[in-house]
């Protein structure tokens, strides 16, 4: 009875465990794009993560810098284990609580920390910085797992064999080693799967170019994850399944049957199954991540672009022809708001060339000298941009000389006709307690300050206290009937029939009733957000030319279109916009909404630091309230 | 005669395909030290724990008091036992580690304590209260583990090989201080052990077990000078083994030459074992000893010498006070009543027990 | 001696100089920006701006969930680790296995995955809903928090509560038992004391992660429940404010120093470490 509860309890907690990596593996048979809707099933995602070079290049990063780090940790980790044994109580001790310091620390502050030192003495944020950090975090997994088989190990052994006229080296490796060599496998072991699993530490240490299956997936969790990551964990996770069971169904190795002699044919099947396929494994493993990275990586450094643009804001094809047509290199790194990519640029850690920010973010830039002039001699494409947005951006970049445009829209709201029957033309809607949890408001300051300061009839580039406090109490006003603050997720809750109502972006809302026939966008009466993002160069770019050639490239009319139909966005390139084929997209009210009701909107000011700073601790307010 | 305290009726055991018990009857009476001896593996430990309430028989059973406890639970049953690695809990104190049974049985603070006194005492441990588990020497454990065991008057004490892990100096030492409790308190005590000479010094009945069987039951005086079969005499002390026949009643051939012995009934003209002591030989002038033989080896051993004679192409073990340096001749004489005749063994099973010792 | 044991003492050299470059250094690091304003004055002010009421809050809700979920994982935790003990040692050895394996499922996607199960329209309801059984409500509420904490620190509290109970003498457990003591008594005088170390050590390895987190209480509070990690992560990386992000993180540098005491106290040996 006893046994049989046990047995029951353990497999409700194996349910447990495992329940949602089995969803992710279900899920990667989703043929569906997005998590929210079961599509049927299909293999595609596995055929088609291999030729996505984003995941297979964090991919490689991940594995090279799991073992790499590993490896080093494990040198470095055995060697301070012993030479830590070798010390009296007290120093022992102090050695320990260092080393338990990343251990217990909370990863935010070793990432940060980690941050802040490589900052400080001028390390370019990249591979090597990871490296650094996982090496760090790593060693004292294989300390902790060395120690106490060293303590274990019989100390009259080593003398024996010195005794005996070993070489001290010697004796080490034929006596102390192989008894602490289990302890020594956990630690290379434990160390790679803490370096596969990190996240906030790889976060706060990466630089631009380089990610993480980590990194990828958090910058991907935002604007829903690219179904390819969920069939590479599967593939990832059976394969380590695969390997620990072949490592592990010993199926007697018990001390009863040691001394009975194995035929030799057990030996060899022994052999290979605990052996050589999973050596096997690690060395394709380790030998396709160089060849990969090999050719990748070795371009010279003038040959080079560093762009750095909002997620899903660009179609791949796009930077293939780019670089094909100009034998450039493009290193793409995303963002997934103007408010995070903004200390990236300001603190000169990372020299990007070519940056995507939006309207208040280029003003703000321009302000703070961030910003280079680009050359428009060298940008001769500018023709195809309409003059009414050359014209808008005057608003955040008077004299057109720091940026070009590249995707604008509205922001308005999404609702679904089949759970929101009366007639949906106003913000006030957001606050009916009908809809209580079936209402997705943005995660970003601006954004949601947008929509409160808008519904009050303020501007929403307000910068009177009085305006400002009464949208904070009214967002507070509105936080129980809120179900979540999202950013790209809005996209999948809707399509999801999650949600009823969703605040959103109008380049979202054109993908979103592509999926979800049942999805309605518009602009509400009171007015709202219009905005552009647009291509600037930052003042110490390092690659200034590529990048006016990259954005001249964008301006080209065919180039334009790729883009519109991968991103959904309205277009400023009115030469691209006549090039749509699909009529109903050409005439699209939620892509190219009436001028009436442009008219109502405004485009977002920067307000500077002092306004930024009360706008974030009135957000804060709401969202801890 | 004092009355049967525990009865075994009937055990067997196995663990998986391996048989460690079988058949086993044995019974113990009331206020007796009695000693399971044997080589390791012999079933020993597996009876004492079946005795504890930690294993229990695939069949039999175990009969206390007259009531059966076969499947009662160790904190139920009125024996205590004291573990070959003294089971001491490290995060308690020594007082804290005896009064544990007497908390359970929640008895009173002061009378706790003072039986917590009283049973230092007795293991000549007094004031060793307030000390921790991880400052005592073996001996030291030994003992706590001996008080935490008879401080709440159990009826009987098992012990598991307790001395195996001390010096010879100390385990000496204990031997007379375990003599000394069981007198004192009256408990009955089974002892564990595989070293023949506690078993001698120590029980009033022991037995022997070898492969699951047991061998031999009777004092020290009878397992050691009349050894029932090749087993029990290789195991108790050393001793000379030779094939024999038995002529006739009270005369014996030992590799050709005729002793005079004490046996009767082992018929005529039949293959027997017999077994002399080595200390029962006595080295005699040579042609006025039974047999002729030369001494090839001798050890000073402190009280005696030991000797290797070969004699009729036998290597004879003999321990004497006399010294004869190799290469002397010596005669071979042996009392009647010294010589032990045992029958052979009849299954090829026991004879592949005197082969594995 | 003195010579060999020397030589070893060379072999803590690389590492002693790792450490002091990247865990020592990196912490004054964090302390000097924690202690200076922008301009480079020494402040306590960073480290004040925890008394504002919003931070206090996300502090206290950091603290009150990550304790919850501390308790949670060690109730489920030490059956487990008991039922582990007890078995024998091959197969044992595959359970723990079974229990690190999600670790190579990446940790954002797993937490993801609880998204999926949990929303309104996710894969529990559905499954209640066909069962004609109550949906529930949990996505985005301080409850569907707790689950990610508990699956993705649950590892961290089976592994030294499994250590130090398979250590535990089997013979300690049997001589209190033949001493009297029932099931209960054994589990609560005996097991229990001797198990503190991996209590502790497993308490710290899930309250940390917890405490701290930010990823969690993002994707499964769907960012309406603010934790002290999400503020300073905000700070950080949203405000770019390091100075009064430093200063919170050497708030919770106090919470971290308060384990290592626990753990210096009351796990001298090292017998509750996790691996």
């Amino acid at each position: 009875m006893k046994k049989f509860i046990s047995k029951i309890y353990l497999a409700l907690i194996i349910i447990l465990l495992y329940a949602p990596i089995l969803t992710l593996v279900v899920l990667s048979f989703n043929s569906s794009k997005t998590r929210a809707k079961w599509g049927g099933i299909t293999g595609k995602w596995y055929v088609s993560l291999f030729h996505d070079d984003g995941i297979m290049n964090a991919l490689y990063t991940t594995l090279v810098i799991a073992l790499l780090s590993a490896v080093i940790a494990t040198v470095i980790g055995t060697a301070a284990a012993i030479g830590i044994s070798a010390y009296r109580q007290r120093t022992k001790s102090i050695f320990m609580g260092v080393t338990n310091i990343p251990m217990l620390n909370a990863d935010i502050v070793t990432g940060i920390s980690l941050m802040l030192l490589f900052i400080a003495f001028k390390f370019t944020l990249g591979f090597k910085t990871i490296l650094l950090a996982h090496i760090t975090f790593n060693i004292p997994y294989v300390i902790l797992s060395v120690a106490p088989k060293l303590k274990q190990t019989n100390k009259s052994t080593y003398e024996a064999a010195l005794d005996l006229g070993a070489s001290p080296i010697y004796a080490f490796f034929k006596v102390v080693f192989p008894d602490i060599l289990p302890g020594v496998i956990s630690g290379f072991f434990l160390a790679i799967t803490m370096s596969l699993d990190d996240f906030i530490i790889t976060h706060f240490t990466k630089g631009p170019g380089v990610d993480t299956l980590s990194t990828k997936i958090y910058s991907e969790v935002r604007k829903g994850i690219k179904p390819e990551m969920y069939a590479l964990s599967t593939i990832m996770f059976l394969t380590v399944f695969i390997l620990l069971i072949l490592i592990n169904t010993n199926p007697k190795e018990n001390k009863k049957t040691e001394h009975i002699i194995n035929s030799k044919a057990r030996k060899v099947s022994k052999l290979i199954m605990h052996r050589l396929i999973p050596a096997t494994m690690v060395v394709v493993i380790i030998i396709g991540g160089f060849v990969y990275s090999k050719t990748n990586k070795t371009v010279d450094s003038k040959k080079q672009l560093i762009v750095y643009n909002w997620g899903e804001y660009i179609d791949p094809k796009v930077l293939t022809m780019f670089e094909k047509e100009t034998g450039i290199n493009v290193v793409y790194e995303e963002f997934e708001t103007n408010e995070i990519m903004y200390p990236k640029i300001s603190s000169g850690a990372i020299s990007y060339d070519v940056v995507c920010p939006s309207d208040y973010m280029i003003q703000r830039m321009i302000k703070n000298n961030l910003l280079s002039k680009i050359d428009f001699d060298k940008v001769p494409n500018i023709k195809h941009i309409g003059s009414q947005y050359m014209k808008q951006s005057r608003q955040f970049d008077p004299t057109n000389e720091y940026s070009v445009p590249y995707c604008w829209g509205t922001v308005g709201i999404l609702y679904n006709k089949k759970m929101v029957k009366e007639k949906v033309d106003s913000w006030n809607i957001l606050w009916n307690k009908k809809y209580k949890d079936n209402i997705l408001m943005q995660d970003s300051v601006r954004d949601s300050f947008a929509v409160a300061l808008k519904s009050l009839g303020y501007s929403l580039n307000s910068a009177d206290l009085d305006e400002l406090n009464a949208a904070k109490n009214k967002l507070i006003k509105q936080k129980p009937l809120v179900q979540a603050y999202v950013i790209d997720q809005v996209r999948d809750k809707m399509i999801g029939n999650e949600a009823a109502l969703g605040v959103i972006y109008s380049g979202e809302a054109i993908y979103t009733q592509k999926e979800n026939p049942n999805l309605e966008y518009v602009i509400p009466k009171e007015g709202s957000n219009v905005w552009i993002d647009s291509w600037v160069i930052p003042k110490n770019a390092k690659h200034k030319e590529n990048a006016e050639k990259f954005i001249n490239f964008l301006c080209r009319p065919d180039i334009a279109l790729l883009n519109f139909e991968y991103i959904t966005y309205s277009t400023p390139n009115v030469d691209a916009a006549k090039l749509i084929k699909d009529p109903d997209i050409r005439n699209s009210k939620t892509a190219f909404p009436d001028p009436k009701d442009l008219d109502r909107c405004e485009t977002f000011k920067y307000l500077g630091t002092k306004y930024d700073r009360i706008y974030n601790e009135l957000w804060r307010e709401v969202k801890s309230k | 005669m004092a009355k049967k305290l525990i009865d075994l009726v009937n055990i067997s055991k196995s663990y998986g395909e391996n048989l460690v018990l079988d058949d086993l009857n044995l019974y113990v009476k009331e206020n007796e030290f009695i000693t399971l001896l044997g080589p390791s593996g012999c079933g020993k430990t597996t009876l004492l724990r079946i005795i504890g309430g930690f294993e229990s028989p695939n069949t039999g059973s175990v009969i206390f008091d007259g009531k059966d406890i076969t499947n009662l639970a160790p904190n139920k049953r009125q024996l205590n036992t004291v573990f070959q690695n003294y089971g001491l809990f490290n995060h308690m104190s020594i007082a804290e580690n005896i009064a544990f049974p007497l908390k359970i049985k929640k008895k009173s603070k002061s009378y706790i304590e003072d039986k917590v006194k009283y049973a230092l005492k007795l293991v000549n441990l007094d004031g060793f209260e307030t000390r921790t588990v991880d400052s005592l020497s073996g001996g030291q454990k030994q003992r706590i583990a001996i008080a935490r065991g008879i401080v709440s008057e159990p009826k009987v004490l098992l012990l598991d090989e307790p001395l195996g892990a001390l010096d010879l100096k100390l385990r000496q030492d204990m031997q007379y201080e375990l003599i000394r409790l069981k007198n004192e308190l009256g408990i009955t005590f089974i002892y564990v052990t595989h070293d023949q000479e506690e078993a001698l010094t120590m029980s009033d009945k022991i037995v022997v077990m070898n492969q699951g069987y047991i061998q031999q039951i009777g004092t020290p005086e009878d397992i050691y000078n009349e050894p029932q079969n090749a087993f029990v005499a290789d195991f108790i002390g050393d001793s000379n083994i030779f094939p024999a026949v038995m002529v006739h009643d009270k005369l014996v051939k030992i590799l050709g030459a005729e002793f005079e012995c004490v046996d009767v009934g082992f018929g005529v003209n039949k293959p027997v074992d017999a077994v002399i002591r080595p200390e029962d030989i006595d080295l005699v002038p040579v042609g006025t000893g039974i047999l002729d033989g030369v001494v090839t080896h001798i050890i000073f051993k402190g009280v005696h010498y030991e000797m290797e004679v070969t004699a009729n192409g036998y290597k004879w073990l003999v321990h004497s006070t006399d010294m004869f340096p190799v290469g002397s001749e010596v005669g071979i004489y042996v009392k009647p009543f010294e010589i032990q005749i045992m029958k052979k063994p009849e299954s090829e099973d026991e004879e592949a027990i005197v082969i594995d010792e | 001696m003195t010579n060999k044991h020397s030589l070893k003492k060379l072999l803590a050299g690389p590492y002693l100089v790792w450490a002091v470059a990247f865990i020592i250094i990196p912490l004054i690091m964090i302390m000097y920006y924690g202690l200076t304003t922008e301009k480079g004055h020494f402040t306590f002010a960073n480290i004040a701006t925890i008394t504002t009421p919003d931070n206090l809050k996300a502090l206290g809700l950091a603290l009150l969930l990550s304790i919850i979920s501390t308790l949670i994982c060690l109730i489920l935790a030490y059956p487990l680790g008991m039922i582990l003990s007890n078995s024998n040692i091959n197969s044992s050895s595959f359970m723990i296995i079974l229990f690190i394996l999600p670790m190579w499922m990446n940790f954002l996607l797993r937490t993801i995955a609880w998204q999926s199960l949990l929303e309104k329209n996710g894969v529990i309801n559905s499954v209640l809903s066909l069962l004609h059984l109550p949906r529930f409500e949990m996505i985005n509420t301080p409850g569907a928090i707790i689950v990610g904490m508990v699956y993705n620190f649950l590892p961290f509290m089976i592994l030294p509560l499994y250590n130090v109970l398979s250590k535990i003498d089997k013979d300690v457990i049997n001589a209190a038992r033949d001493l009297g003591a029932n099931g209960f008594q054994t589990f609560h005088r005996i097991i229990l004391p001797l198990s503190v170390p991996g209590i502790i050590s497993g308490i710290t390895m899930v309250f940390v992660p917890s405490l701290t987190t930010f990823v969690i209480s993002d994707i499964l509070g769907g960012s309406k429940i603010l934790l002290i990690g999400n503020v300073i992560d905000q700070e950080f990386v949203q405000s770019s404010n390091w100075h009064v992000g430093s200063g919170l993180s050497l708030i919770l540098m106090i919470f971290i120093l308060i384990s290592m005491a626990m753990i210096a106290k009351y796990d001298k040996e090292g017998e509750g470490s996790a691996f």
